[in-house]
């Protein structure tokens, strides 16, 4: 107990951004002082990020564990806090974030997180913070753009699409032009990338005011951009199958793939694969619909929440925060190819060299900080994304295998989530 | 009674006495019991009360949390009541149909071949069939993985350098066999080499004296061989139709690569979604306990079909 | 059957007829079995960008490199996935196969009041699925505050039906009851009978319930996935499934798993060589011969 007020006396000044580096001044604690934290996360880069919290404070110690991808950490965070032993913080995806704390794993740490509220725009905010209670703080963010087979685009003499309408005459002369190639993959099980898709149209799957939820998953822009790829399937102008597998790989290293209509972390994902591609691939804003704005949702992205089962809430919440505000961070973070969710590290991103990928696309940054200033204001997700996420799965590979209209499988998901919900007990309106 | 009293039991069992009641039995019994109470009893007893168990919301934070209520029997008639999990037995049988016997007669094949003397080859065969065995399931469904997906699949290599196309075994009902084919893989080695060790046990008088009356290999392999190692056939039938029901890493591994199979696709792929994916161990448990009931019924009429010749020897 | 033979050679005795056809399936099931041990030899010396862009059975150039990365990978964690391994399955077989060959022998040497029914127990859980046990094992180890530790694992595995119902089958036909009454009557303590005639004799039957045992843990997939959350802690099965799951948004990591999984195999095919001279599988099929 000693040991705790002693920290807490100590820590307030260290809080504030500037002086966090200040932090190890104060007393340098020996041995039994130190507040030892455990940390997840499967993003990387993340050891340097906190060899250089530990460095900068001597009074807390870190240790950081990489419990598997986005999918896989969840779990293993849900089953760990029933068991008591999650780690003080934990990386979580922000469509996860709802579901994290309504099975109380998450701590608010509103109390905690005052100094960096300008340090986010409201957007992001929204993903953390709910009613004024926060549950983390943001991470990196995935503005979508279309990532481009740049060379391949000259090849075949294509234009960069700027609309869908633009995507669907392009994706025809890519087949005229090339049989073996398609302008992009459909994949089946990409749940989180149709949502952006569908949240770009204007879907919103989810709303709650006051404890009551609405859910949407067959409103209807979902419903058009449904029936827009299905559309694309009929006539084959885009291939349906499942990314990132071998046989997509070898398709991509053949350079069958034109583009993939994704989000700023994608170039790093496509270097990993294709090496020899490096400077073949570029950005461009993710096309919009005919006569609407150029806003784009955000797909991916993580935060770093404090769970409720941490014993030393200030210190993990001081954690969170310098690593995802404190310059150094982010210089690191962006480093290693995430773009940082907040303001500053945004601006520092702009000034890095473009990542390998698309290193001869001198504008690179622009493009990326022209989609991060444009983002849908209005995403909110549900408390059963998980729920959703393998509805969705099931539904859409279902559809796509048995050719039954992907409109059809998005009113299946709908139906699931809204049962699921209600039998679990919330007030939810259809 | 006291130790050093040889055993004399009433009734002669057909073997020597056995020794009646000293200490020694149960201090040799007592750290398997606690473990198997420990690991298999207490486990089944809570897992049968968390099955009543459901969790709803209740007024506690921005959102409301889920907390532990009793909900009688709501799991299960949910777990039951899902058409998906009903279809995903149905996956499981046509898988199991596909994968026993291809399992069972290939060993049985093997096993025959390795004790017919005019085949050559045997030790080396033998070690080459039984290898699979060492390797884990999740790394044989990686294996077979890559051997399947049209791009990287040496046969379909080969099928198109010849103007067939590529196989697609990944595709519609193919991916049945394609999966079949990894635990046919990995198991035909194990229960030809019990088969086998059963063959080798036999008396070679027998089949001299059927030579004499002159039966060839295969009329000895049919009439003789066959019905000495029903045992071996029966357990090892047993052991692959229980490694069928419990099914899970090779789905699993082979799902992101098509989209075949589901979430859901067997029965324990949908009680581990439940539990771990949809934060719902209460539901999980349900499905965990219609699943091993399911088992125990199953291996229970096998055996009865069978005439209990498996556990016979062991009264 | 015999008409796949050359028709050249007159007057061939039964048993060289047959000799062809039955040396082929075997070669046949042969080459079945070894063929996706050799493709992940092969992969194991591609590089990433060959690894998707050549002809699958083309030995790559990345085999150095690759095993590089492998123990580099983590900080050399895939050595500690190997450690881990050897700690469950080894450490786990061997006091597995001590517990069941006890309770074995006493259900086959002793008369005792529930041993009927203690028996029909175990027989019962030999038809329950381990998996479906999974479950509510983890559930009465987040009871315990066990869930995530090393014991997690371990201590689930120790506890094996079938290999107590192998050790009676063995216990039965290799212990002789005269051997033990006369040990008795020359003055043997119980302890002193068990191990000085029942374990020797039994050793056969042990090696093979140690090896099931091993094999068992060592491809146990669904109870470590469960139970452990810190990757430091993981066997080497679900490390390469790790790596393979990052692998989709991290696909440098595919080269690393597929030559971890070639490096992980090696041994174990080496250990079932070695350890198959000893088998006593014949008696998993239970009173065929008693």
């Amino acid at each position: 107990m000693a040991d705790r007020q002693r920290t807490r006396r100590r820590l307030p000044a260290a809080l504030v951004g500037a002086a966090l580096l200040l932090a190890g001044c104060f007393g340098g604690p020996a041995g039994d002082d130190v507040v030892t934290l455990d940390y997840w996360c499967w993003s990387q880069g993340q050891a340097e990020k906190v060899a250089a919290f530990n460095a900068a404070h001597p009074g807390i110690r870190v240790r950081h564990t990489d419990a598997g991808g986005g999918t896989d950490t969840a779990t293993k965070l849900l089953t760990a806090s029933r068991a008591g032993n999650a780690p003080d913080i934990a990386c979580v995806e922000y469509p996860t974030v709802p579901a994290m704390v309504v099975s109380d794993v998450l701590r608010d740490i509103a109390p905690y997180t005052a100094e960096v509220t300008d340090a986010f725009s409201p957007e992001i905010w929204r993903m953390t913070r709910f009613e004024g209670e926060v549950y983390g703080v943001p991470q990196d963010i995935g503005p979508m753009v279309l990532l481009y087979h740049r060379a391949r685009f000259e090849e075949l003499g294509l234009a960069v699409p700027a609309t869908w309408e633009e995507f669907a005459e392009v994706a025809e002369q890519v087949r005229e032009r090339d049989p073996d190639s398609h302008l992009a993959t459909f994949a089946p099980a990409e749940f989180g990338n149709f949502a952006g898709l569908a949240q770009q149209a204007g879907a919103a799957w989810w709303s709650v005011e006051d404890r009551r939820w609405t859910v949407g998953i067959d409103d209807g822009p979902t419903l058009r951009v449904a029936a827009y790829w299905q559309d694309l399937i009929d006539r084959d102008l885009v291939r349906p199958e499942p990314l990132l597998t071998p046989e997509w790989n070898a398709r991509l290293n053949r350079g069958e793939v034109l583009t993939w209509p994704s989000a700023l972390w994608a170039p790093g994902v496509i270097h990993g694969i294709a090496e020899g591609q490096a400077g073949d691939w570029a950005i461009a804003p993710l096309p919009h619909w005919e006569g609407e704005g150029p806003e784009v949702a955000l797909q991916g992205g993580t935060a770093l929440t404090v769970t409720k089962n941490s014993e030393h809430p200030r210190e993990a919440a001081e954690f969170a925060m310098w690593m995802n505000t404190a310059p150094e961070a982010v210089e690191l973070q962006i480093a290693s190819g995430q773009y940082p969710a907040c303001r500053s590290g945004q601006e520092t991103a702009a000034h890095s060299p473009p990542p390998p990928l698309t290193g001869e696309q001198a504008d690179y940054w622009e493009v990326a900080a022209f989609a991060a200033d444009h983002t849908v204001p209005s995403i909110s997700w549900g408390p059963n994304v998980s729920t959703a996420a393998d509805a969705y799965n099931d539904a859409v590979s279902a559809a796509v295998r048995d050719g039954t209209p992907l409109p059809d499988a998005l009113r299946d998901v709908h139906r699931t989530v809204l049962d699921d919900m209600t039998r679990v007990g919330f007030d939810v309106t259809d | 009674m006291t130790s050093t009293t040889p055993a004399a039991d009433p009734a002669p069992p057909p073997r020597a006495p056995r020794r009646r009641a000293t200490r020694a039995p149960f201090v040799l019994l007592a750290p398997a019991l606690a473990l198997f109470a420990a690991f298999v009893l207490i486990p089944i007893g809570y897992a049968l009360f968390l099955s009543t168990q459901g969790l709803r919301i209740v007024d506690e934070g921005v959102f409301g949390i889920r907390d532990e209520v009793f909900v009688g029997l709501a799991n299960y008639t949910q777990v039951l009541g899902d058409a998906d999990f009903r279809a995903g037995f149905g996956r499981l049988a046509l898988y199991g149909l596909i994968a026993v016997p291809l399992t069972l007669g290939l060993a049985l094949l093997f096993a025959l071949l390795l004790d017919n003397a005019s085949s050559r080859a045997r030790r080396f065969s033998r070690v080459a069939i039984f290898l699979p065995y060492a390797v884990p399931g999740v790394v044989a469904s990686l294996m077979w993985g890559f051997m399947y997906l049209p791009s990287t699949s040496p046969f379909s290599h080969l099928t198109e350098r010849l103007g067939l196309g590529g196989i697609p075994f990944l595709d519609g009902g193919a991916i049945y066999p394609s999966l079949a084919n990894i635990a046919v893989w990995g198991g035909v080695g194990f229960n030809m080499i019990i088969i086998y060790t059963s063959l080798r046990g036999i008396p070679g008088e027998l089949y001299d004296a059927a030579r004499i009356d002159g039966c060839g290999e295969w009329r000895i392999a049919w009439r003789i061989k066959i019905p000495l190692v029903a045992p071996a056939l029966v357990i090892t039938g047993l052991f692959a139709l229980i490694g069928t029901i419990q099914v899970y890493g090779e789905p699993t591994m082979l799902s992101p690569m098509t989209s075949e199979i589901s979430q859901t696709w067997v029965p324990l792929m949908r009680i581990y979604r439940d539990g771990f994916v949809r934060d719902d161990l209460p539901l999980a448990a349900a499905g965990s306990v219609i699943l091993a009931v399911g088992t125990l019924l199953v291996s229970l009429a096998l055996l009865r079909v069978t005439q209990r010749r498996a556990f016979g020897g062991v009264r | 059957m015999s008409g796949a033979t050359t028709p050249r050679r007159p007057r061939l005795l039964p048993h060289q007829r047959a000799r062809l056809l039955p040396t082929v399936v075997l070669l046949i099931g042969a080459f079945y079995a070894l063929v996706p041990v050799a493709w992940i030899v092969v992969a194991a010396t591609k590089s990433n960008a060959e690894l998707f862009s050549t002809f699958t059975f083309r030995p790559g150039s990345g085999l150095f490199d690759n095993l590089g990365d492998l123990f580099a990978y983590g900080d050399g964690q895939f050595v500690r996935w190997a450690a881990n391994s050897l700690l469950y399955a080894g450490l786990g077989a061997l006091l597995c196969t001590v517990i069941s060959t006890m309770a074995g022998y006493a259900f086959a040497k002793y008369e005792f009041p529930g041993r009927t029914g203690l028996f029909y127990a175990v027989l019962a859980g030999v038809l329950l699925p381990g998996m479906t046990l999974a479950i509510p094992q983890y559930l009465i180890m987040t009871k315990t505050d066990l869930v995530g530790s090393y014991w997690s694992v371990l201590l689930p595995g120790l506890i094996s039906p079938f290999g107590i119902y192998l050790a009676r089958v063995y216990a039965d036909a290799s212990v002789p009851d005269s051997t033990i009454e006369s040990a008795r009557l020359d003055g043997a303590s119980e302890y002193r009978v068990l191990t000085s005639i029942g374990l020797p004799m039994m050793f056969p039957g042990m090696v093979t319930i140690f090896m099931l045992q091993f094999v068992g843990s060592w491809n146990n997939f669904l109870l470590p996935f469960i139970m452990l959350s810190d990757e430091d802690r993981y066997p080497i099965n679900l490390g390469l499934y790790t790596l393979l799951a990052k692998g989709s948004g991290e696909p440098a990591l595919y080269g690393i798993a597929i030559v971890g999984t070639a490096v992980s195999v090696v041994p174990l095919i080496c250990l079932l060589l070695f350890l198959q001279r000893f088998w006593r599988l014949d008696m998993i099929s239970g009173g065929l011969k008693g």
